[in-house]
Formats: structure tokens, sequence, C-alpha cells
């Protein structure tokens, strides 16, 4: 009889050490099949029982773009860093905001909302949060398709430095996962916490550069509020190596790498230590 | 192979595991907790001091009332939840069969679903590939299983994850009441599945009310009330006990 695990098993660790604690990451990559088959599932269950499915991933973000071009752009003039076009400006911006915010919405209620399976049977709990994060990647997906068509509207080409994108979006990703474990952790025990996110969601939007471009328009004195932000040091970044061609600025993303990373190994060793009343507190 | 000298499958170790009963929970109510220094709700026994071992192989059933602490003890086994104070160990690879198809989704259709459950039981999706058409065929899904899950009876909901469980390969099977569920002819199937498990020596935790049922099926049983174990032995004997104390047990037979 093959045997796919290890005989001893320890299903909910206890270990206070952190090493011990984050080896449990490789569980996560052991389990890269249930991890599929769960983002598959929120997938399906996302957009089934809706006349439009898939296209409201479409609707969302064009929806949101049309109105803040109008109202920043026609209205209040707020205008785009090098004159690109104004709606091409935010929706750079836009899409990996929105990835940012419905991940994280979704990814706290993601083991609040499992509890028939939390407390049957036993996974690494961390599948959960993460598929949920995953899932959204198809959102995105789709908003890099509309931008796609909106540079061929506007007759420009991504830049050539947009070969970081995938360095820029692993921070990106890194930061996501960091705040969602220990949030959906914490959710099972306060549900105050998804109506915090949701707080938190909106005024973290006004903070992020995402309307309005990272220049000297912001004065000097706030300007390290957006270097401890790695949404707006990302956000910026994006821009420059899809819009403007030059690289980011590693300065700033270094520091952002080093918040999104921290975050991450916190947020994970916070999950891992609340993991075994899990089933208890549901 | 593993043989049965290979030590105790399951162990319990003078395992109590208590719950705190609140009675909200929101911010509000710790923020006042914490300013009052008084807990946030009271403390409930489900299980006290239990020790026990399951060896390989062996078949055990665990009775009770309800509330008696039994499903706990199953759920400690399963690795969802861990004990307050003492140890459990456990070895290998364990498939619950509580409350089955807990893990399916509605909007998915049947063979989804198989995919799915199978890879939250811990199987690979290469070892799905291989049981998929002999899980199918003994839930007896075949037309049905391109359908979303929703529209399945109940009955056909219980098959597909009685199937699905008892093609993961497992060391350990964890059994809670789930033969209440499908008509009588599932149900022998089901037993007949489970007899077929007992000859290979697959181990076999049986949690019921049944008296019947575990006196009938299992090697050994031990008896759990009100967080203590009463008793431990021979199946029959065990059973013999709890009905002498308890005349007006619940639900004899399957």
């Amino acid at each position: 009889m093959a045997r796919a695990y290890p005989l001893q098993r320890k299903p909910l660790r206890t270990s206070t050490n952190p090493i011990a604690v984050w080896l449990g990451l490789f569980d996560l990559w052991r389990r890269r099949d249930l991890l599929w088959h769960m983002t598959v599932r929120h997938l399906r269950g996302q957009y089934k029982q809706s006349v439009l499915g898939y296209a409201w991933a479409f609707v969302n973000p064009l929806s949101q773009m049309v109105i803040m071009s109008f109202v920043f752009s026609t209205i209040l003039h707020v205008g785009s860093q090098n004159n690109e076009p104004y709606p091409l400006f935010l929706f750079v911006g836009l899409v990996p905001w929105l990835f940012f915010s419905s991940a994280l919405a979704s990814g706290t209620d993601a083991v609040t909302g499992a509890a028939s399976l939390v407390t049957k049977v036993y996974f690494p709990r961390e599948v959960l949060p993460t598929a949920a994060v995953f899932t959204k990647l198809v959102d995105l997906f789709f908003g890099f398709v509309i931008l796609g068509m909106l540079m061929v509207y506007y007759g420009t080409l991504p830049a050539a430095t947009v070969y970081w994108f995938p360095l820029l979006f692993a921070i990106h990703m890194i930061f996501v996962l960091g705040l969602v474990y220990p949030l959906c952790a914490l959710n099972l025990y306060y549900h105050d916490v998804r109506f915090l996110v949701g707080v938190v969601l909106t005024l973290w939007f006004y903070l992020t550069p995402v309307l309005y471009p990272l220049d000297d328009r912001v004065p000097h004195r706030y300007q390290w509020i957006y270097d401890i932000n790695p949404n707006a040091v990302l956000i910026d970044a994006y821009r420059r190596v899809i819009l403007y061609g030059n690289d980011p600025d590693w300065k700033k993303v270094g520091l952002g790498a080093i918040i999104a990373v921290g975050t991450f190994l916190l947020g994970y060793y916070i999950f891992k230590r609340m993991e075994a009343g899990f089933a208890d507190s549901i | 192979m593993r043989t049965a000298s290979d030590g105790p499958e399951i162990e319990f170790r003078n395992v109590s595991k208590s719950f705190v009963l609140r009675d909200s929970r929101t911010l509000r109510d710790l923020a006042a907790s914490l300013i009052a220094r008084r807990p946030l709700g009271h403390e409930f026994f489900a299980l006290q001091d239990v020790s026990f071992t399951v060896e390989h192989g062996e078949c055990v059933g665990i009775i009770g009332r309800n509330g008696s602490g039994k499903s706990t003890a199953l759920k400690l086994i399963a690795g969802v939840t861990a004990p307050t104070k003492g140890e459990v160990l456990v070895v290998g690879r364990v498939s619950p069969l509580i409350e089955l198809g807990a893990g399916f989704h509605p909007d998915l259709t049947g063979r989804e679903n198989v995919h799915l459950n199978a890879s939250i039981l811990g199987m690979t999706s290469k070892e799905i590939e291989e049981e998929f058409d002999a899980i199918v065929e003994f839930a007896e899904l075949q037309e049905f299983i391109d359908t979303p899950v929703k529209r399945y009876s109940s009955g056909m909901y219980a098959r597909l994850g009685f199937a699905v469980a008892v093609h993961s390969n497992p060391d350990l099977l964890l059994v809670d009441e789930v033969l209440s569920v499908g008509d009588a002819f599932f149900q022998t199937k089901s037993l007949a599945k489970m007899r077929e498990f007992k000859d290979q020596g697959t181990t076999i935790v049986l949690v019921s009310h049944s008296p019947a049922l575990v006196a009938e099926f299992c090697d050994r049983a031990i008896w759990i009330d009100h967080g203590h174990k009463l008793a431990e032995g021979r199946a029959d004997d065990v059973v013999a006990e709890y009905l002498e104390r308890i005349p007006h047990g619940s639900g004899v037979g399957v």
C-alpha cells in the first residue's frame, strides 16, 4: 500500500518556535493539488447563478474606471503623471488595487465560510485563505485584458520595462497573503474583523495613489506615509514599468518588499498559532 | 505493510478537552472582559483525563449517550481540534466518515466534488484518477456524475461522500453514525465495505449510540459518559454493561 504522507502525524502544531511554524509552508506546497481544487471551487461558486457570469469581472473595473475618470479627470482635473490619458493612468493603478481589496475581503471570510470542513477534517488550514486570494487572480487577469484593450484604443504599447512586473506583483502577493492569514483567523473569533477590513480598505484606497500620481503634488513631509505603504510603492512602480519605461525606485521597492515579507512571516506565524483553536471557535 | 507490533495507531494520554462557552463574540465584549478581568465565558469539559490506545488493525467502538464526549474524541483523532491537556498521538492517513460530503460544493458537479473531496482527504491527483471510476461505480452515480450535486437527493449525496472516503486508501477509518443515511440497500453495501476494510487490517474507530452495531462489528469498545471513560474491554462485555446501566438506551439497530 503506497503511503503518500509520513506516518507520524501531528496535525495541529502548537509549537512556539517560529522556524518550526514557518516550516508549515512546506505542507502548503505538498498539498498544492488541494490548493488548486479549492481555488476552482471558489471560482465556480463565485459567479454561478448570475446571468452575466464571468462578465462581472469586466463590468466592475470598467464601470469604476469610467466613473472615476469622469469625476477626477473631467470635473476635478486631477491629471495624470506624464500627460498620458487619465483613464490609462488610472487603470494601471486601479486593477492591482481592486485585486488587493477583493483578495483581502474574501480572504478574511475564507475560514469562517468553510465551517463544515474545518470542524470535520484536517488539512492545512492556510489552503482556505490562500485559495480565496488565488481566485482573485482571475479578476486581475481580466483587468489586464481590459488594460490591453485600453492601450490599443489609445495607441500605446506597454513599455519595455514591463518585465519587472512579475517581480513587483510577487511582492504584492506576499503582502496580501501576509495580511489575509491573521485577519481570517481573527475573524473566526471576532466577526467585527470583516467590518473593520471594509472600513480600513476605504481609507487605504484614498491613501494609495490610484486616483492621483505620486509626484511633487504630495507634500514632502507626508511622503513617508507612501513609503511605508507597499500598495503605494507598488502601484507607483507598476506605472513606471508599464507606462513610462522607467525602472522601479529600487530603494522604495526594497523597503516595500521588506515590509511585505515581514508581514507575511508574522501573519503566517499568527495564523498557525491560532489554527488549533479554529474548529472550537466556529 | 505495518504490523501490529509497530505500536499503537492511536494513543490518548490523559486527554482532557474543554471548551469556553461564550455568549457573544464581539470586540466590545472582549474589551469589557479585559477591563473587568473576568473570563469571556464559562468552561465546559467534554472529555476529562481519558486514556486509551487503539492498536493497528483493531476495530474499536466508542459508545455513550448524546453529549457524552464521544464525538469530541473522534474530532481529536481526526486532528481538527487539539486537546486542552494531555496528548493525542495518531499515526497514518485518517479518513473521517463524519457527516459525509461536508466538503461538497452545491454548484460543482459530482465529478468536480469527487476531485475536491478526495484532495481534502489527502489524495494526490494521480491517486484520484486511479480511483475515480471505482468511486463513481460504488456510489452508483454513473448517470449523474456531471450533474451539480445540489440536484442530488440526500441519499445520493451521502453515497458519493462515503464512496470517496472509502476509496481514499486510509490507514484509519473514522465512522460517526454515517450508516444511518441512505436506503437499506446502500447500508448493507456500506457495512460490507467496512467489513472488507476490517478484514484487510485497516484500523476502524466507530462512534455510535447503537450498541447492537458496536457489539456486532467491533472487537473492543470504550464507553464514555460525561467526558469520563467508564469502561473499556471486549465489545460484547462493554455493550452488555452499557445496556444494563441504561435500560432504555437510544436507538437499537442500525
